[in-house]
């Protein structure tokens, strides 16, 4: 028996016989892992947890980052917020920002995955020049725009000068700088979009495109009834993460318009930081977050049961 | 023999990163002083570009010139990050010993305890008093009766002209200066005849996106009506409907494409004069280096008085007290001494464009001299301040809500009345705010 036990002892790394020690082992081994798991526990507890509770909190009081405040208001805030019409007005910014950017962003990464997969010599370098503007920081892509967008200087208006066209105010004009924020989001990071169409078509097996060749399927055939099918996980994917992405609207439209607050472009999240950052008003940033909290709860609810509804259809 | 050192390679781990902490932690350390009876002191401003030069200048000066203080400058970046750190230090209680701020800015954070006030007595001891200052430069400083900024300048908005080209239209009398006009219909019709003599437009002013830029050419010209914005705590915006609007109608008839371009950002305009382009820039004095860097015969006047009143928007670089939780009063004591120093050194600020506030320095015979600063200094009796509330001044959202209310007036030709309403709801709205840094409005004035 203890044979048998030291054997099993040397091949788990185990050293212990009886069970009063094995309990010993066992807290030890115990605090092993919560020490490994600390420094994440730790971090994630900090950063992530005790802000979004202490954000609740905030919300319902008067906070100032000034230190003045900081008394209990009830749902003054939420109030407030429900009826303000800028937040309502950067609520539909942000909204209307995910629609203008997240089509083009889909198909054009399609459309550029598709010529790389099938016709374009030189793969690595169409590959490199698509995701290249994607590594690069948002303050560099805005100053890159800001330029293009000059209304005097810039590319884009001499280009439509070039074409006998007149010059427009792209980031000043309330009428385009929403485009054009727009136009400087695509470029941006319509390569990890490619990036991810291009994977997802190279796992497609070539047995299938042969297969449909001899049945004398054409290439546009091929790209509708095997491509896009077998492209429907990745898109939904993309998909998720880009609207996540585009709701996060802040850093390359307040660097564009060098912060300046234009209704037209005014985000939530840069509402959210002017209340609390420029006007001092932590109570009331903290109580705009945890609306559009909600709203974003409820859209994913209530697609998520959209979605099951279908499936069980 | 000595023994080799023999670490094992947790000791050496641990022996580096100690030793790795404390170089860190030394770089935290208050600066050290030079001599044993020399203080440091911690001071915020927000001056950059060729301003942030100049200062870091007149700071080498004070620091040379005496041994009780040394000044540890930090600069930040201009307008909100600036104003977000400051008052996060000052809440703190730990804020650096002086800051700058802009005046206008003073009249929000006084009431919450983020700045404390200034000893008058301390002051004119060293010289620093309201005789010293023009009137409505030391009565900007005052919010509550209690004195909370001392002003080192005025920067108004300002007319740069091409003296070579607007000698060309002959519109300059027998000394140099611009010829007088007196009414909308005479600059504009100065404007067109310097037009004539120009490559490109009479005039340069960009606005494009840029609040700032719009409100200081509507202000100037609204306050010329003998009139200022109201803006009383939980009321209603003040404001002549009339006034604005003709004040806009102006601004609207310069940017006609003729006499300036219509559309044109702010380095885009700068850029224009600079390059000799154009007759006049309608700027800010802090552009006085980048064109005398540029090489242009130009002299500088005050924005015409066309509507009867004087009056210059202008704002002011001044000295705070951050609120410290436990000043010490050796420190304090040192730091007034640095601010009446700042002030009689302020010579070298008007190089920078500004008007210096001290008058002792912009009544020298040298300041006299100093062209073409003292062709616009009259503008510092004249200045007029962003009406008073806890979201006016430089760098706060109430001018970006300004412009945002008015570009399409400049920009597209929209309603002037249609935009002044639009504006007056937004302020409303402001208006209706508390004080954030005062929410139970417990402060009194």
């Amino acid at each position: 028996m203890t044979t048998t036990a030291s054997t099993r002892a040397v091949v788990t790394g185990r050293k212990s016989t009886t069970p009063l020690r094995a309990a010993g082992v066992q807290r030890r081994e115990q605090l092993v892992s919560w020490t490994f798991l600390a420094p994440f526990l730790i971090t994630f507890a900090l950063f992530l947890i005790w802000p979004i509770v202490h954000g609740i909190y905030l919300s319902f009081t008067d906070q100032s980052l000034t230190g003045a405040g900081g008394g209990f208001v009830g749902f003054a805030n939420y109030a407030e917020a429900l009826v303000d019409p800028i937040m309502w007005q950067s609520m539909w910014n942000t909204v209307w920002f995910t629609l203008l950017s997240t089509v083009p962003l889909v198909a054009i990464a399609l459309l550029m995955a598709a010529l790389v997969d099938r016709g374009l010599p030189g793969q690595w370098l169409w590959r490199l020049s698509f995701f290249m503007p994607y590594l690069l920081a948002s303050t560099v892509i805005s100053q890159i725009w800001v330029w293009i967008f000059n209304p005097q200087i810039g590319a884009a208006n001499n280009i439509l000068g070039a074409l006998g066209l007149e010059p427009i105010a792209w980031l000043q004009n309330p009428d385009t700088n929403m485009l054009s924020i727009v136009i400087a989001t695509i470029w941006w990071t319509v390569g990890f979009n490619f990036l991810l169409y291009l994977a997802a078509m190279q796992n497609i097996p070539s047995q299938q495109y042969e297969a449909a060749s001899l049945d004398g399927a054409g290439a546009w055939r091929r790209f509708w009834s095997i491509t896009l099918p077998q492209l429907g996980p990745a898109t939904v994917l993309i998909l998720i993460l880009q609207i996540l992405a585009s709701l996060k609207l802040f850093d390359q439209a307040y660097q564009m318009l060098g912060g300046v607050a234009s209704d037209t472009t005014r985000s939530i999240v840069q509402y959210i930081y002017e209340a609390g950052f420029v006007n001092y008003r932590f109570g009331y940033s903290a109580a705009i977050s945890y609306v559009f909290f909600a709203i974003i709860v409820i859209v994913g609810v209530a697609q998520a049961l959209v979605t099951r509804r279908k499936k069980e259809l | 023999m000595t023994p080799p050192l023999d670490l094992s390679r947790r000791q050496f781990l641990a022996a580096s990163s100690l030793a790795a902490a404390t170089a860190l932690l030394a770089g935290c350390a208050p600066g050290t002083a030079t001599g044993s009876t020399t203080q440091t002191l911690q001071f915020w401003h927000l001056l950059s570009g060729g301003d942030g030069v100049t200062m870091s200048s007149l700071l080498d000066q004070v620091n040379q010139a005496q041994d009780a203080y040394r000044i540890r400058p930090t600069v930040l970046a201009w307008g909100t990050p600036y104003y977000t750190k400051l008052a996060m230090a000052g809440a703190g209680g730990r804020a650096p010993d002086v800051a700058i701020m802009h005046a206008t800015r003073v009249p929000g954070w006084a009431p919450g305890g983020l700045l404390d006030s200034w000893d008058l007595d301390r002051l004119a001891e060293l010289g620093v008093d309201e005789s010293t200052f023009p009137e409505p430069i030391w009565n900007k400083g005052i919010v509550g009766g209690q004195r909370f900024s001392i002003a080192l300048d005025a920067h108004p908005f300002v007319l740069m002209f091409n003296t070579d080209i607007c000698d060309a239209a002959d519109q300059l009398d027998s000394d140099g200066r611009l010829k007088e006009t007196s009414s909308p219909e005479e600059f504009l019709d100065q404007l067109r005849a310097v037009g004539g003599a120009s490559d490109g437009h009479a005039l340069s002013y960009g606005y494009l996106g840029d609040g700032a830029q719009m409100w200081r050419l509507f202000y100037g010209l609204y306050a010329q009506h003998g009139l200022a914005i109201d803006l009383p705590v939980g009321g209603r915006m003040g404001i002549d409907k009339d006034a604005a609007v003709e004040s806009l109608r102006f601004m609207q008839s310069l940017l006609d494409g003729e006499i300036a371009a219509a559309q044109n950002d702010y380095g885009s305009a700068v850029a224009e004069f600079a390059t000799g382009k154009s007759g006049m820039l309608m700027t800010g004095v802090w552009e006085l280096r980048t064109m005398q860097n540029a090489g242009i015969p130009f002299d500088a006047a005050m924005i015409p008085t066309i509507y009867g009143t004087p009056a210059v928007y202008a704002d002011s670089h001044s000295f705070v007290l951050p609120h410290q939780a436990n000043a010490d009063e050796g420190r304090r004591e040192l730091t007034y001494r640095f601010v009446a120093d700042m002030l009689k050194g302020s010579f070298g600020w008007a190089e920078a464009g500004h008007i210096p506030a001290y008058l002792p320095v912009t009544s020298s015979p040298e300041y006299a001299d100093l062209i073409p600063q003292a062709h616009y200094a009259e503008a510092a009796d004249h200045v007029v301040y962003d009406p008073e509330a806890w979201f006016t001044g430089s760098g706060s959202n109430f001018q970006g809500e300004f412009g945002a209310a008015v570009q399409g007036v400049l920009l597209s030709g929209d309603d002037p009345a249609a935009a002044v309403d639009r504006f007056e709801r937004r302020v409303n709205a402001l208006l209706a705010q508390p004080n954030p840094a005062d929410p139970e409005g417990t402060w009194k004035q």
